[in-house]
């Protein structure tokens, strides 16, 4: 009876440490996964009480639906649009900084800064900068004698500029996790290089690239979930336009639930996007158990 | 005497040395001289770069301080002025009078806040309970918070939003607060720290009899302050510049966020006169309490994803 008590009282004392996270967790976001699952086979309207069961319609019309495939292709293009250069500006910056140097950490702070803004305030601040009849960009490129571009205004442009953004955003949170890495490579390995005389060029591609391989993957894939997940700056920039040509998963998701009450298809919508990112999280966890090399 | 005696041999060497230093950059000057430029100039080469893509990465903010300090006049006839002819501090007036931006700051500091200070609390204790307590589910509860990191909001918006009507907390920032309140990043990222706490601390303070609340609080917390400090920042400023979520719940305009409201300022402004001076002018009134929280604070921040990195 006394240790049954006392085997109580502990699971009492869990209980009382887990569930403050477990109840919102439970709330907002378990429940509505399972409530979107069921949802995505129906074709509630959000403000009627009645509706039915469609089974897989509404993902058999996605295949259909060239919405549907615009956006995912759309998602595609942003995301590697967004995920090459970010890296790639990110490696570039961490190895020119991660020593320190005097400056080193205000170019840090500079490189890092659009990181803490709001994506919707400086998004406005972009939309001014690429404005067709008095942006900046298209007064210097009268400057040089290139007429103006219509660059939210047309679907060849518009989604180079939302691009441009969100890497100028993403680019020094990518560099920090990079500096990490690259202070984490014991320097007795550079050591020996030296002493076989190896080039910078072959040192770089045969000790560093390797070894901070896992954090360059998990910054790939990190940045890919988190451009499947972008949605300020193309509400400010472009709204998912012109005629589509920027809209994404998530803001086709945003149109149909929000915009339209469809929230059937919007839930089947949402539920490819997860699809999405759980095959990339997937990917890096069992690339990460692969790839430690310190 | 005997401190001349200990000075005398230091002395000679010291000539000595320097000596040898003059024979060998006699002997062949070239070597240091231009290991010195060559490294003197990739210096310089490497601070021009530098300064080059720090310039880019700031001149947003730079372009929009200078749109807001000029009139609409200035920016239609001297559009690449960057220094404008007066700072005109009086389009930050007419802005503030033309909508309620102090609201709407206030409304995000007070929202982003208590969300904070809840999922410091409940993240702690989550992170406390899987690290330090034994219980056999506690795997099993770790992967499946883990595995919430990669749902999308999309996929819990619908729900979510029902879930807060029927409770009568649409467009409220109570309803916001506590559809925030779990942070699965918060888990992740204490329960990271609390591993590196050393156990026999907790296993000599539960000989001495404290309890377990006791313990997080007076032994654990303390041990993981800057891990603490770096995930308040983090928390409070996704927090303050949320805009997805708060746009769908919040309707009335004295309960905007500041990015929610600044979007509004935007339409309204920029569909009609296109007054770029004031659309700025916003702009600055709400970047410029993170840009200042980030300078004071940017070496917590900028440490603190740094040195935790990735791995685990």
């Amino acid at each position: 009876m006394k240790i049954n008590s006392h085997i109580m009282s502990e699971k009492l004392k869990v209980l009382l440490f887990i569930a403050p996270l477990l109840i919102p967790l439970l709330a907002f976001w378990i429940v509505p996964f399972g409530w979107s699952i069921y949802i995505s086979f129906t074709d509630w309207d959000y403000i009627s009480p009645e509706y039915s069961y469609v089974g897989f319609e509404n993902y058999q019309y996605m295949i259909e639906d060239s919405y549907f495939t615009e956006a995912l292709y759309n998602t595609f293009v942003f995301s590697l649009g967004v995920v090459i250069p970010t890296v790639m500006l990110g490696l570039g910056f961490a190895l020119l900084l991660h020593k320190n140097f005097r400056g080193s950490q205000l170019y840090r702070a500079v490189i890092f800064s659009p990181w803490i803004t709001p994506t919707v305030a400086v998004s406005i601040v972009w939309s001014w900068v690429f404005e067709t009849k008095s942006g900046l960009v298209n007064l210097l490129l009268a400057k040089v004698g290139i007429a103006p571009i219509a660059w939210l205004e047309s679907g060849d442009t518009a989604m180079t500029v939302v691009i441009v953004v969100t890497v100028w955003q993403a680019v020094g949170w990518t560099m920090l996790f990079f500096i990490s890495a690259l202070n984490k490579i014991p320097t007795s390995l550079y050591e020996a290089s030296l002493i076989d005389g190896c080039s910078p060029l072959t040192r770089f591609i045969k000790i560093t690239l390797p070894l901070i391989s896992p954090t360059t993957f998990f910054l790939i894939i990190v940045n890919m979930i988190n451009s499947v997940q972008a949605f300020d700056q193309f509400q400010i920039l472009t709204q998912g336009g012109p005629s589509g040509s920027t809209r994404t998963l998530l803001y086709l998701f945003y149109q149909q639930a929000f915009e339209q009450y469809d929230m059937g298809p919007a839930a089947a919508t949402s539920l490819i996007i997860l699809a999405i990112t759980g095959v990339l999280t997937l990917i890096n966890t069992e690339m990460g158990k692969r790839w430690i090399y310190y | 005497m005997s401190t001349q005696s200990i000075d005398l041999p230091l002395g000679n060497y010291q000539v000595q040395q320097q000596q040898a230093d003059k024979k060998q950059k006699l002997a062949k000057p070239a070597t240091p001289v231009s290991t010195l430029l060559k490294s003197a100039s990739s210096l310089l080469v490497k601070h021009s770069f530098l300064s080059f893509a720090g310039l880019i990465m700031v001149f947003p903010f730079v372009w929009m301080l200078s749109g807001s300090m000029k009139s609409n006049d200035e920016i239609f006839s001297n559009p690449l002025n960057i220094f404008p002819e007066q700072f005109r501090w009086q389009t930050f007036v007419e802005t503030f009078e033309s909508a309620p931006f102090g609201l709407y700051i206030m409304n995000s500091f007070t929202v982003a806040f208590f969300t904070t200070l809840i999922v410091m609390i409940n993240s702690a204790m989550f992170a406390y309970a899987i690290t330090q307590l034994k219980f056999k589910s506690r795997t099993v509860l770790y992967f499946i918070v883990m595995a919430c990191y990669m749902l999308p909001g999309a996929v819990t918006y619908i729900p979510s939003y029902i879930t807060l009507a029927n409770l009568g907390l649409l467009d409220s920032h109570t309803g916001l607060i506590i559809s925030n309140a779990a942070s699965v990043f918060g888990v992740f990222y204490l329960r990271q720290v609390f591993l590196k706490v050393h156990p026999s601390l907790i296993e000599a303070a539960r000989i001495d009899g404290a309890g377990e609340v006791k313990i997080l609080w007076a032994i654990v917390l303390p041990q993981c302050k800057a891990a603490l400090a770096t995930l308040f920042l983090i928390t409070f400023i996704t927090n303050y510049n949320s805009y997805m979520w708060p746009s769908l719940l919040i309707t009335s305009q004295d309960l905007n966020l500041i990015a929610t409201g600044i979007r509004q300022f935007f339409i309204a402004e920029g569909n009609y006169g296109l007054n770029w001076s004031q659309i700025m002018a916003a702009s600055t009134i709400a970047v410029m309490p993170l840009l200042i929280l980030f300078i004071i604070c940017q070496k917590t921040i900028l440490s603190g994803i740094a040195d935790n990195g990735v791995k685990e």
